[in-house]
C-alpha cells in the first residue's frame, strides 16, 4: 500500500515537470490544442451536418450515433492522454535517440516513467468536445437513467481505456524488434476507434465480427450500447453478452503488458 | 538519391536550360518517393481500410435512396476513392517541410540557388505529389475498382477537364499549404498554426463528406474560400455533379484561386524574408 502511494506521488510528480515544460509555450500550447481539437470537430461536424439531409445512419438518430461516437472518442482521447507514451512514434523516438537507455537507469519504476513521459496536455479541449458529444448522445438516445446504465456506460469506458491502451502497449514493445514505426498498428489503434465510432451493424458481417469476437473492440461500446437502447445483439447473443464487453479491456491489457516485460527484457538499446 | 541538376552546356543561358534546374529538383521529389516503397505499401493498407470504413458510413447514410444531391451510391464509392488516392499527393493531412526549412535555417541554402524559392519548392513538391500519385493514389483507385467497381469520366473532354481539375488542385493546395508554412518566419510556434489549418482544410475542401450533402448556409460560406478547389472540384467533375459550362465556371473558379493564391506567396514570402535577414537566421 505504501509502496502504490509512493508510486503515484512519483508519477504525479513526473506529470507535474511534462505540464510545467508544456506550459512554458503558451502560444504554441494554444495553438497545438486548437488543432487537435478542431481535426474532432471537423470529422464529427461532417458527419452531423449531413445527417439532417439523410434522415439517420442506418436507422440510428443522431442522438444514438453521438452515443456511440462520443464514448469512443472520450475513452481514446483519455486513453491517449494516460498512455501516450507507450504510442509506437513516442517510445521509438526513446529508443532511437537512446533516452529509453536513461529510464531504466534511473532509480524509479520503468513503466511508471514511460507513462509519465509524453503526458499531453493539449489533448485536454479534445476531452472536453468528446464529452459533450457524449453528454448530447447520453440526454438525446432512449436511455433508461438509472445505476445499471451508468454502471455499464462507466464500465464500458473503462474497458475501452483499457482495451486502447494495451494496443498502445503491444505496438511500443514491438518498437523494440522493429525501429520502424509499426504503422499496421495503426489500423487497429485509429481504425478501431474509427470503427466503433459508428453502429457496427453498417459494416459487412465479417468486418463486424472479426472486430468483435477476434479483436474485442465492438465488444467494449457497441453491444453495451445496444443493450442500453434496448436493442437485440447481433449473431443471436443472448442479452448478459453485453455485461462481458467491460471485461475484454482488460483481459487485453494485461495481456500486453505481459508482452511488455517480454519486450523490456529483450531490449538492448540500440547503441546511441 | 544520385541526380544532380545537370550544369548548362553552353554559355548562354537559354530559355530550357533554366528549366532545367526545377525538372531536376522535381525529378528528385519523385525518387525519394518511389526509394521507400515498404512505407508505401504499409500506407496503402491502411488507407483501404479507411477507405472500407468510410464507404460504409456513406452507404448507411444513403440506405435506400438511390440518390442524394446529385451522388448515387456508386458515385459517392468513387468520391471516397478518388479522395483516398489523393490523401497524399495533395498532403491532405498536413506538410510542415518548408517550415522546418525556415526553423533551420536552411532556407538560406536554398535562396542560393538560381532559382526562385517558390519555384524551386514547388517542383520538388511536384515532383513528390506525382510519386505519391503513382505509389498510392493509383494503387488505391484499382483496389476500389476491384472492390466496388468506380464510376470514371465519360469522355475525352470530361477526362481532360479532371486532368485540368487534378493540376490545378495540386497547385491550389500547395500554394495554399506553402502559405501556411510561410507563417515559421513569424512565429517558432507554426506547427500549431499548421495543424489548425490542415483541419479547416480538410472539411473545407470535402476530404470528409462531398460538399453536397452540406447545408446550403455552409456551402455558401465556403464557395468564399479557396478549400473547395483543392479536392471538391475534382471530384464533382469525375462524378460528373459537375458539367458543361458549369465545369469550365468550376475550372476557372479554380484557376482564379490559384493565381490569388500565388500572389498571396510572393507577397508573404517577400515579406518573410525580409524579416529573416533582421533576424539573421
Amino acid at each position: 500500500m505504501a509502496d502504490l502511494r509512493r508510486h503515484l506521488t512519483l508519477y504525479l510528480r513526473l506529470l507535474g515537470a511534462q505540464i510545467r515544460s508544456q506550459g512554458a509555450h503558451r502560444t504554441s500550447f494554444l495553438l497545438d490544442a486548437l488543432g487537435s481539437l478542431l481535426i474532432t470537430a471537423a470529422e464529427f461536424a461532417a458527419l452531423a451536418l449531413v445527417l439532417p439531409r439523410f434522415g439517420g445512419l442506418g436507422g440510428w438518430t443522431l442522438g444514438e450515433i453521438c452515443l456511440l461516437y462520443g464514448l469512443a472518442e472520450l475513452a481514446f482521447v483519455l486513453m491517449d492522454i494516460l498512455f501516450g507514451g507507450f504510442d509506437a512514434p513516442n517510445l521509438s523516438a526513446h529508443v532511437r535517440s537512446g533516452s529509453f537507455s536513461t529510464f531504466l537507469l534511473r532509480p524509479a519504476p520503468l513503466t511508471l516513467q514511460v507513462f509519465a513521459s509524453d503526458f499531453a496536455l493539449r489533448r485536454l479541449p479534445r476531452v472536453l468536445l468528446a464529452a459533450a458529444i457524449a453528454g448530447y448522445g447520453l440526454t438525446h438516445a432512449p436511455l433508461a437513467p438509472g445505476p445499471e446504465t451508468a454502471a455499464l456506460l462507466t464500465a464500458a469506458m473503462l474497458g475501452m481505456i483499457c482495451f486502447f491502451g494495451g494496443l498502445f502497449v503491444i505496438g511500443g514493445t514491438l518498437t523494440f524488434w522493429t525501429v520502424d514505426s509499426v504503422e499496421a498498428m495503426n489500423v487497429l489503434t485509429y481504425g478501431g476507434r474509427t470503427l466503433i465510432s459508428y453502429p457496427m451493424d453498417i459494416y459487412s458481417a465479417w468486418l463486424r465480427r472479426t472486430f468483435t469476437y477476434l479483436i474485442p473492440a465492438g465488444f467494449l461500446s457497441y453491444l453495451p450500447a445496444l443493450h442500453l437502447l434496448g436493442r437485440p445483439l447481433p449473431d443471436g447473443l443472448p442479452g448478459w453478452a453485453a455485461l462481458l464487453g467491460p471485461l475484454a479491456g482488460p483481459l487485453v491489457l494485461a495481456g500486453a503488458f505481459a508482452f511488455w516485460r517480454v519486450g523490456v527484457r529483450h531490449y538492448q538499446g540500440t547503441g546511441t | 538519391m544520385t541526380t544532380m541538376p545537370a550544369p548548362p552546356t553552353g554559355g548562354h543561358v537559354s530559355r530550357l536550360s533554366r528549366l532545367a534546374l526545377p525538372w531536376a529538383v522535381a525529378r528528385l521529389g519523385f525518387r525519394r518517393q518511389v526509394a521507400y516503397p515498404q512505407a508505401a505499401l504499409w500506407g496503402l493498407i491502411t488507407n483501404s481500410f479507411f477507405g472500407l470504413l468510410r464507404v460504409a458510413v456513406l452507404l448507411a447514410l444513403f440506405g435506400t435512396r438511390p440518390q442524394v444531391a446529385g451522388y448515387t451510391p456508386q458515385d459517392a464509392i468513387t468520391y471516397t476513392g478518388l479522395t483516398q488516392a489523393f490523401i497524399m499527393a495533395f498532403s491532405l493531412f498536413g506538410w510542415f517541410d518548408f517550415m522546418r526549412a525556415v526553423h533551420r535555417g536552411e532556407v538560406t541554402a536554398d535562396l542560393l540557388r538560381p532559382a526562385s524559392l517558390l519555384g524551386f519548392w514547388a517542383a520538388q513538391d511536384a515532383g513528390r505529389a506525382l510519386g505519391q500519385l503513382v505509389l498510392r493514389g493509383l494503387p488505391m483507385l484499382l483496389i476500389f475498382q476491384v472492390i466496388w467497381g468506380l464510376n470514371w469520366p465519360p469522355g475525352p473532354l470530361a477526362w481532360a477537364q479532371v486532368v485540368l481539375s487534378v493540376l490545378l488542385a495540386w497547385a491550389c493546395g500547395f500554394l495554399f499549404r506553402f502559405l501556411v508554412n510561410c507563417a515559421a518566419f513569424w512565429s517558432p510556434d507554426a506547427v500549431g498554426f499548421g495543424r489548425f489549418a490542415w483541419a479547416v482544410l480538410g472539411l473545407g475542401c470535402g476530404f470528409l463528406m462531398p460538399l453536397a450533402f452540406f447545408p446550403e448556409g455552409f456551402r455558401a460560406v465556403l464557395a468564399w474560400t479557396p478549400f473547395p478547389a483543392m479536392l471538391n472540384t475534382t471530384v464533382e467533375l469525375w462524378v460528373g455533379v459537375t458539367t458543361g459550362g458549369a465545369a469550365w465556371a468550376a475550372l476557372g473558379t479554380q484557376l482564379g484561386w490559384t493565381v490569388a493564391l500565388l500572389l498571396a506567396c510572393r507577397v508573404t514570402l517577400r515579406a518573410g524574408l525580409r524579416r529573416l535577414e533582421v533576424a539573421g537566421g
